[in-house]
């Protein structure tokens, strides 16, 4: 099979509020597309004659502009950024906050199947365009609307926060224990973030005992049993990957030492996120269609855990991330407290999550993070994730989630010495 | 270095409980806040913890009254004065607490402009060794600004771990500042603010006030324009800055820190700004609710309604900005005509050419403006905007262009420029398009 690598992208500071700015999705899609081809050298004037020969696409990852922007037919917005997009085939791919993960599968299939050779593979979203509390209502669509969202403020941190419950029941976990843990894993990514200068929370306080502190003014409840600390945070950003063929690589004279793409994983549960638990009955794990995207990863990769060097997990709120360590296979379902308490998952730990900060400490522009995810994984095996570089990156994992834990991506991204 | 145990004197101000509030959160420090009444003490508490957004601080922050000063002292491993902004003040606190603070604790003055040099004389000699400046700016929890201010008798030791310990520990932007009056932020700050109002003045028959921040938008790369900064400071407070330096520098910007005479009437009314509802500007809420927003005609004298300015120049580089178009907004920018397109030009080519003249003198290296700027102001770094400048032009000969004569004799422009290096910082977050 044709091999793809990651040449490269770029990332907006998500610290930044483009409404305050008073910019527009020209603004950041232009901003983030120069940033992105400055980091892997390619001009506008060669996406032209990569276009005259047909060997370039564009792959747009966004999750509700039409609400946000009130703007439709995102694919075609490369076009306002240059005029070297004209011809360019691109389109729009969504699959709520998976939207990057979806883009990027379509963007590996078109190179594996040498239809492409470079592919920009970038997602954004703007939602400071409006107030929280119709953020939250927007957000809404990821999961069924109707069923699930409609009329009930801020809808997503109940359904999280309901697989926190869930989790304390499969598992018989001690409830203190469990919120302690909970907390333990905002207070790491957190602590990650300020090494990261595109992070959303880089000058933010946050500690375990804050984190523990729920239900007091400064820490509310959100949904159940989880406060505003178990969350990501919305926010505006864009981010942007290059993905190439091997045949590009050596035309261009490049070393086929970038990182590639190694193992990946598709699997949608079952929408309604009541079907998802009563799904799980005959499993050990609480989410075994994230587990089964995690195994056809590695199965694809032909790796398993132990050549795993670290991770990057949707941690849209704790509780996803406390079920990614058992669907990663670094504990036992039902043993995840092991890990957090031991520190396996902190920076320095063997198998640390999140070590750019994660969704909590990085932010979540929804359309972005999948990209956002995919790109920290590339700087860290490419050895260019600055002050948050990890020692050992040789292989990483990503694991992106689309609402509930519905649609579930993986993707292993790995440096071709080290397969196994 | 590590700092257990913090006493922050003169806690109820704001400055001295969003300080504690730093300490306590970032430094998991124990803070004692002392304030003259236990009231005001446990009032600053609270702010202190909602300042960071974390209750969870409030184990860490002990309220105490001056009675009580001697066993915090005694206690502590650094002492964060913040009294208020008088020598005569300062001095008595100083006296206090000398006799029984014991050797190597670090003692810093959060003054935003007072000698280090005159306050150390206060100590003793064992105590001026661990004696300088913290200035932090307001609010630390969004401004990480961080000038350190040695004195004469600082040991350098002791520069060294509280640059440190203020910048890994406390998560704070910092820089190292010569003792100047207002250091260094705020005289290039209150320059540039202290300038516009000097030009409102001198435009009082075109607007005034509002022509002014019409000209200097957010597209000029700040959040907000310059005059409603003054209002939201305080003229009070802005005129205790300005006077300041005026009294105690004679660098070539001289002039540009005399307040003008419709600020200190405003002051003598005791019109300062937001803070007490009228000022530059003057917000009325309306029985329903609405807010209406005036501004004070240096001409007639009376509040009016706010113009809408419809300059073609901000027009045109407002639609640059809108769509990421930074070349085309700065080209905009610098290649119009007109006088207020001349006017918005000439003060930010003087914002930056102050900037690097005091960072030369004053700073660690070049990059000290740019970092006390963007960290402590929010406003496009110097270098930064050079950087956004040279895209399209140079800036040197933008200078020559743009800049009366008289102006260039009495700057040593190779001399400003020499050694001008690119920012670390990226210019485009800064330009609004507003």
């Amino acid at each position: 099979m044709n091999k793809v690598y990651v040449l490269g992208g770029a990332q907006t500071d998500f610290g930044r509020n483009w409404t305050k700015e008073g910019k527009n999705v020209i603004a950041l899609l232009s901003e983030v597309i120069d940033d992105g081809l400055k980091d892997v050298g390619l001009t506008y004037e060669e996406i032209k004659v990569l276009n005259n020969e047909g060997k370039i696409a564009c792959f747009m990852a966004n999750f509700i502009g039409e609400y946000f922007i009130n703007q439709g037919h995102l694919g075609a917005l490369l076009t306002e950024v240059n005029p070297a997009f004209y011809g360019v085939p691109s389109a729009r791919y969504e699959a709520a906050c998976a939207s990057g993960s979806v883009a990027l599968d379509s963007a590996i299939s078109k190179i594996i199947s040498e239809d492409y050779d470079v592919a920009i593979v970038v997602g954004w979203e703007l939602m400071k365009t409006v107030d929280s509390k119709t953020c939250g209502d927007y957000l809404g669509r990821a999961a069924y609307y109707s069923q699930e969202c409609e009329g009930i403020e801020f809808p997503f941190p109940k359904l999280f926060g309901k697989l926190a419950d869930e989790t304390i029941k499969k598992y018989n976990l001690n409830e203190k224990e469990y919120l302690n843990n909970l907390a333990k894993i905002s207070a790491k990514n957190y602590c990650n973030a300020k090494r990261n200068p595109n992070a959303q929370t880089k000058k933010w306080f946050m500690n375990e005992e804050q984190a523990m502190n729920r239900g007091t003014d400064t820490n509310a409840f959100v949904g159940g049993k989880l406060a505003i600390s178990d969350c990501s945070q919305v926010t505006d950003g864009a981010a942007v990957v290059v993905l190439v063929s091997e045949k590009y690589l050596k035309k261009n004279n490049l070393s086929n030492e970038y990182p590639r793409i190694k193992g990946w994983g598709h699997r949608v549960a079952p929408m309604i996120f009541e079907k998802k638990i009563n799904d799980n009955k005959d499993s050990n794990y609480i989410l075994p269609w994230t587990r089964q995207a995690v195994i056809d990863a590695y199965n694809k990769a032909q790796m398993t855990i132990e050549s795993i060097d670290f991770f990057e997990t949707h941690d849209c709120f704790t509780s996803s991330e406390y079920v990614a360590i058992s669907a990663f296979g670094i504990e036992k379902p039902g043993e995840e407290n092991n890990a957090i308490e031991k520190g396996r998952t902190s920076f320095y730990g063997d198998k640390p999550i999140n070590p750019g900060g994660g969704l909590i400490g990085v932010g979540h522009p929804v359309g972005a993070s999948g990209i956002r995810m995919f790109l920290d994984i590339y700087k860290q095996v490419a050895r260019k994730a600055g002050l948050y570089q990890l020692e050992k990156a040789n292989n990483g994992m990503m694991l992106n989630l689309g609402g509930s834990a519905t649609t579930n991506y993986v993707f292993i991204i790995g440096n071709d010495r080290y397969n196994t | 270095m590590k700092i257990n145990t913090v006493t922050v004197i003169g806690a109820n101000g704001t400055m001295g409980r969003n300080v504690a509030g730093i300490f306590a959160s970032f430094g998991n420090a124990k803070v004692y806040m002392v304030c003259r009444r236990l009231v005001d003490a446990k009032e600053a508490k609270m702010k202190a913890a909602i300042s960071v957004r974390a209750e969870a601080i409030n184990k860490n922050l002990i309220p105490k009254i001056y009675d009580e000063l001697r066993e915090c002292i005694m206690d502590s491993d650094l002492i964060f004065e913040s009294v208020t902004e008088s020598f005569e003040v300062k001095k008595y606190i100083y006296k206090l607490i000398s006799d029984f603070v014991k050797e190597g604790t670090i003692i810093g003055t959060g003054t935003s402009g007072l000698s280090i040099n005159k306050l150390s004389q206060s100590f003793s000699a064992k105590n001026k060794k661990f004696f300088l400046g913290i200035h932090m700016y307001n609010p630390p929890y969004n401004m990480t600004l961080c000038e350190v201010v040695p004195s004469e008798m600082t040991e350098k030791e002791v520069i060294i771990k509280v640059k440190d310990y203020l910048k890994n520990v406390l998560y704070r932007e910092v820089v190292e500042v010569k003792d100047e009056p207002a250091f260094m932020g705020n005289r290039i700050g209150f320059q540039f603010i202290n300038e516009a109002l000097q030009c409102a003045e001198k435009y009082k028959m075109k607007g005034g006030i509002d022509y002014i921040d019409a000209i200097l938008g957010g597209f000029t790369g700040r959040s907000m324009p310059p005059l409603v900064t003054g209002d939201f400071v305080g003229l009070d407070v802005h005129k205790a800055i300005v006077d300041n330096i005026y009294e105690n520098t004679n660098d070539y910007e001289h002039l540009t820190f005399i307040l003008p005479d419709f600020a200190q009437k405003l002051i003598d009314e005791n019109k300062l700004g937001s803070k007490s509802g009228e000022g530059l500007y003057k917000k009325t809420i309306k029985k329903d609710g609405q807010k209406i927003f005036d501004v004070f005609d240096i001409y007639t004298q009376e509040y009016r309604p706010i113009r809408k300015y419809k300059f073609e120049f901000v027009q045109k580089v407002r639609k640059n900005l809108l769509k990421g178009n930074y070349k085309s907004a700065m080209d905009c920018l610098i290649n119009d005509t007109s006088k207020e397109a001349d006017i918005c030009m000439q003060l930010l080519i003087k914002y930056v050419l102050y900037g690097i003249y005091i960072t030369k003198k004053v700073g660690e290296d070049i990059h000290s403006v740019d970092h006390v700027m963007a960290t402590g102001f929010g406003w496009i770094p110097p270098l930064a905007l050079i950087d956004a400048i040279n895209c399209v032009s140079s800036f040197e000969k933008e200078v020559r262009k743009k800049m009366p004569k008289e102006f260039l004799e009495t700057i040593n422009l190779e001399y400003l420029l020499k050694d001008i290096e690119k920012s670390t910082y990226d210019y485009r977050p800064f330009f609004k398009a507003k």
